[in-house]
């Protein structure tokens, strides 16, 4: 596994933050929340509705990308996938009729950004202090000519 | 952001008349500026500014490109600014986008000066490898990490550092090409040429309350402001560019007071950030 870096409360607006570095990939992860729903429909009145929002900067991968915000697939899959999973360790029936909002940037992207996402959401969410039943953390692994490696 | 009430509106206000802010600080000092170059390797330059809580990170890639026909001798820049939304849950999804291209506009005014290139901050002679024919197009990404009022100010002073922080790679050019064909060309992987950063402005905002000007305010200070003036001002004390923003209308005579104000802060910002560049370039070195 590459070397490891964490770092909370990089950002102290929010009310929980975190940047992760695994080698040569950086995220940064904010949690907003558990605040008021801002859309009255979407409300749950035996629990908290979690959000995600996954975009990655214009500078993260060698090459230069512009991608459209808020609309490209990729970003829109990891949004769900971080979502889902933060949803299942966080105790959601403690916090009923509220929203707790995680965004996490890409800053750098050299391969595994999906789990340095995951990493540093928990992260984020132990600096919020929002209770958990666990922390969750991810690494992802492969196969290189039938020896397994991970990333 | 949470309102502010009446009486918190007023003790805003009084306290800027009598030169003692909210933080303790008097109306034209500025919040504590850490900086730090070469945070993003696979750019040409980057650099990551804090002003007390803003953090904006900017980055400049370069690539070969072709100039443009109306301008062959001259290099192309584009800025280009994103509000993350770690920054405001309101930046979430396109709502970052209204900022996103204010900033970038008004940062298109005051660094890059007129169309045809007269007066800008940035030098785009410099970027020309044949003329013509190839080209550097720097692409320069502002991503604001954090957001603590003073956006602009921070953008500024984060594309100069990143600016300072750029190599260029040196190009070879091989010879005995046709005048009509594209020539070859060879990157150096190994040579860079630094930028040339000694014309490049400082953004001042000065921000209107009441009667008097303040310097680097807070999203509380902004909120109380009737206009505010975005002057850059580079090393020689000339204004690179001027954006006004708010409802109320200046007369003309403020509008001269402030730029007069804006040039003696211009020098103490100047100072402390080349200072702040200069250590962080060592430290990266290091």
């Amino acid at each position: 596994m590459r070397q490891i870096r964490a770092e909370i409360g990089a950002v102290s607006k929010a009310d929980g933050s975190a940047i992760f570095e695994m080698g040569n990939t950086k995220v940064i992860a904010a949690v907003y929340g558990p605040r008021e729903v801002q859309n009255r429909s979407q409300q749950m009145s035996d629990q908290t509705l979690v959000r995600c929002e996954y975009s990655m900067a214009n500078f993260s991968t060698g090459d230069r990308m512009r991608k459209p915000k808020g609309g490209d697939r990729r970003s829109t899959e990891i949004s769900l996938v971080i979502r889902q999973t933060m949803e299942a360790c966080i105790l959601t029936h403690l916090m009923p009729r509220s929203q707790i909002d995680i965004y996490v940037q890409v800053l750098q992207a050299d391969g595994g950004t999906r789990s340095a996402c995951i990493n540093a959401a928990t992260l984020a969410f132990a600096d919020a202090g929002i209770p958990m039943r666990d922390l969750v953390t991810s690494c992802s692994a492969g196969y290189l000519h039938s020896t397994p490696l991970g990333i | 952001m949470v309102g502010l009430s009446l009486g918190e509106q007023h003790f805003i206000q009084g306290g800027i008349a009598q030169d003692l802010r909210c933080d303790g600080r008097k109306r034209l000092t500025y919040r504590p500026i850490h900086v730090e170059t070469g945070v993003i390797p696979q750019a040409n330059g980057s650099a990551r500014i804090r002003i007390g809580a803003t953090e904006v990170i900017a980055s400049v890639k370069a690539e070969l490109g072709k100039p443009s026909l109306s301008q062959p001798d001259k290099g192309k820049v584009f800025i280009y600014i994103d509000c993350s939304s770690t920054a405001e849950p309101a930046f979430e999804g396109r709502g970052g986008e209204e900022l996103s291209a204010e900033l970038s506009t008004a940062l298109h005014c005051c660094l890059l000066g007129a169309k045809s290139g007269a007066g800008a901050g940035i030098d785009r002679t410099s970027l020309v490898v044949v003329e013509g024919k190839i080209c550097w197009d720097l692409y320069i990404d502002g991503l604001v990490v954090s957001s603590d009022g003073n956006l602009l100010d921070a953008l500024g002073a984060a594309i100069k550092a990143a600016l300072s922080n750029t190599g260029i790679p040196s190009v070879k050019v091989t010879a005995g090409a046709a005048s009509d064909e594209q020539p070859e060309v060879d990157i150096s992987d190994e040579e860079f040429l630094q930028f040339d950063t000694s014309g490049v402005p400082v953004i001042i905002t000065l921000t209107k309350v009441g009667r008097e000007y303040i310097v680097d305010a807070t999203p509380e200070e902004e909120s109380q402001m009737s206009s505010a003036i975005s002057i850059s001002v580079n090393k020689k004390g000339h204004i690179c560019g001027i954006t006004k923003r708010g409802g109320a209308g200046l007369d003309p005579s403020v509008i001269l007071d402030m730029v007069s104000v804006a040039q003696y802060v211009s020098g103490k910002l100047m100072n402390k950030l080349d200072s702040e560049i200069a250590s962080a370039e060592a430290e990266d070195e290091s």
